[in-house]
């Protein structure tokens, strides 16, 4: 289990949950409550560092306004569409690199070479390319996590045992067949981690290019509350990234690996 | 005719490293018959997983040939299945869909698949563990699908590479009895790797016994054991023992000290302290 706590071993299921959450959320408190004190303490300018309570309010205004959603809506928009072309594209190159040790030993280099690369350090091609706006965001997103999860793919299929291809080719599986029945599933506990590790670049790339290249989104309204000296505005949609990010792992990656590769046996270490 | 026929399997690998290149199987010639159960017996690095490699597909031979039902071998085939030493069973697929892999990729609608599956896991004494995935069963049982998994596709003939090597003993003794009686009930072909003397009499009709490298067939024994066997009964007859000592003493040292025995029983040669290098120059005169 991703998070068993020492008060989560005992009590019914429920109680464990329960224990569970509040120990995931234990940090944060402390975090939080560091925070008031130090800037309570040092009485630091707002324009410097805002008071928690100056966030939160930040936060309701955002709410209210309906911005939140708008700027929200917008980013996720732009992850979800780059996230797609990365897995559409990323996993089945990773698939043929791992089953070609020629077409390994060729990309392989390029891999590494592109993987310090990726994301962010395309903005200014991809906005002379693709202009100012959605597409050349979305095009960042899908680069930044396309090399990862490229390159933890075919590590994936790499690390397929070999009996288990010769298994496979002498119960009469056909060529073709070979990939969605041995290596994609074989791969997986890599393709998980290229998944994580590559959305976490996907979304570093996303407030990069919002940065220069949006009129909306998370990243753009960062950049634009910096102009007007709103760190409450800042802290607050930084707080959105994070949690954005910890939802799309507990909602869709953890529960993903729970019903695959924990299921399976084939638990690799995880971050 | 036969339904494995080897003549001549001569098998060499250029070492990707040094270049130099390394013989693996010297010259193996043999043939297992229809519902005939072959074992192939001989030192660590003879060659025995390389002969079977070239049987199943995975690797080509340098010369000679090898027919099964009177084809000769180019690739991979469902006619011919392998049971792994390291199960390789597929830990997406539960039990009753590693069963009904083979049948499913030949295109067996699952209507017609399933009944089949159930029925070669019920022979093998999975029955009740269809939902299962691989991880969840302990080693011998993994082992019973692996064979489950091979039946299912009612080969031409059976590959098996030191199927039971990674059990415990007494799990392999168990899995040794049940595969005889799944053979008294199926008498599928079947080709055994193995380098335990009392586990290939206990299982077969023949024996090849190699010589170390390069490798030839020293010696093919048939085991005059009748079926079916179990443990108990074979274990208390001589006929069991007198095989056994035959061919440890075939594998002993190899083909000199072999060779320096049949002069000892001849008398030829004096038991006391004969160095090697004079019962080798002996041997060949
Ligand atoms: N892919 C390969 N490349 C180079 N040499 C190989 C390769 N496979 C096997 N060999 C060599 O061929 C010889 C025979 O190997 P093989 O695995 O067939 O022996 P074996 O009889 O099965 O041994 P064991 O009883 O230890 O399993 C060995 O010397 C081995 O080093
Ligand atoms: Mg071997």
């Amino acid at each position: 289990m991703a998070l068993t706590s020492p008060a989560g071993r005992r009590g019914g299921k429920l109680s464990r949950r329960l224990s569970a959450a509040l120990w995931f959320l234990l940090p944060f408190v402390l975090l939080a409550a560091v925070w008031v004190v130090i800037v309570e303490v040092t009485e630091v300018e707002m324009r410097i560092f805002p008071q928690i309570t100056d966030v939160a309010g930040a936060f309701g205004e955002l709410w209210s306004s309906g911005e939140l959603f708008t700027h929200v809506g917008a980013s996720l928009r732009r992850v979800v569409l780059g996230v797609i072309a990365a897995i559409l594209t990323g996993i089945p190159f990773g698939i043929l690199l791992g089953s070609s040790r020629w077409v390994a030993a060729f990309f392989a280099p390029l891999l590494r070479f592109s993987v310090a690369l990726a994301g962010i350090a395309w903005i200014p091609l991809a906005t002379l390319w693709l202009g100012y706006g959605e597409r050349a965001v979305i095009f960042i997103v899908w680069n930044a996590m396309f090399f990862a999860l490229a390159y933890n793919t075919m590590l994936g299929v790499q690390r397929i045992p070999t009996q288990l291809l010769r298994a496979a080719r002498s119960m009469g599986t056909p060529r073709a067949r070979m990939f969605t029945e041995v290596l994609l599933p074989g791969a997986l506990p890599n393709i998980v981690t290229g998944l994580r590790v590559g959305l976490g670049y996907g979304w570093r790339g996303l407030v990069a290019a919002e940065i220069i290249a949006a009129s909306a989104g998370v990243g753009y309204s960062i950049f634009l509350a910096q102009k007007f000296f709103r760190t409450d505005v800042i802290i607050a949609f930084m707080i959105v990234i994070g949690v954005l990010w910890l939802i799309t792992d507990r909602a869709v990656l953890a529960p993903l690996e729970r019903r695959t590769v924990e299921r399976w046996g084939m638990k690799a270490v995880t971050a | 005719m036969s339904t494995l026929e080897i003549k001549n399997l001569h098998k060499e690998y250029v070492d990707a490293y040094t270049g130099e290149t390394v013989t693996a199987v010297g010259d193996v010639s043999f043939s297992v018959d229809r519902g005939e159960f072959v074992s192939i017996l001989g030192p660590s690095g003879c060659g025995k997983t390389t002969v079977l490699n070239v049987v199943a597909g995975f690797d080509k031979l340098t010369s000679g040939s090898v027919e099964v039902g009177g084809k000769p071998v180019t690739a991979p085939s469902p006619e011919r299945g392998v049971v792994f030493q390291s199960f390789a069973l597929f830990p997406w697929k539960t039990v009753l869909g590693n069963v009904a892999f083979g049948l499913r990729m030949r295109g067996v609608p699952r209507r017609e698949r399933e009944p089949v599956a159930r029925q070669y896991l019920e022979l093998v004494g999975l029955e009740g563990f269809e939902r299962k995935f691989p991880h969840e069963l302990s080693g011998g049982m993994q082992q019973r699908l692996g064979v489950a998994r091979v039946l299912a596709n009612e080969p031409e003939v059976m590959l098996m590479d030191e199927p039971f090597a990674s059990v415990d003993a007494q799990t392999r003794r168990k899995l040794q009895e049940d595969l005889t009686d799944i053979f008294q009930a199926k008498r599928p072909t079947v080709f055994f790797v193995t380098h335990d003397v009392d586990e290939a009499v206990f299982l077969s009709d023949r024996v090849v016994v190699l010589s170390s490298r390069p490798s030839t067939v020293a010696e093919i024994v048939t085991v005059p054991l009748e079926r079916p066997r179990n443990w108990r009964s074979v274990l208390e007859n001589p006929d069991f023992r007198h095989t056994v000592t035959h061919l440890t003493d075939l594998l002993a040292g190899g083909r000199a000290h072999g060779e320096e025995q049949a002069e000892r029983l001849s008398g030829r040669v004096d038991s006391s302290s004969e160095p090697p290098v004079r019962a080798d120059a002996g041997g060949e005169s």
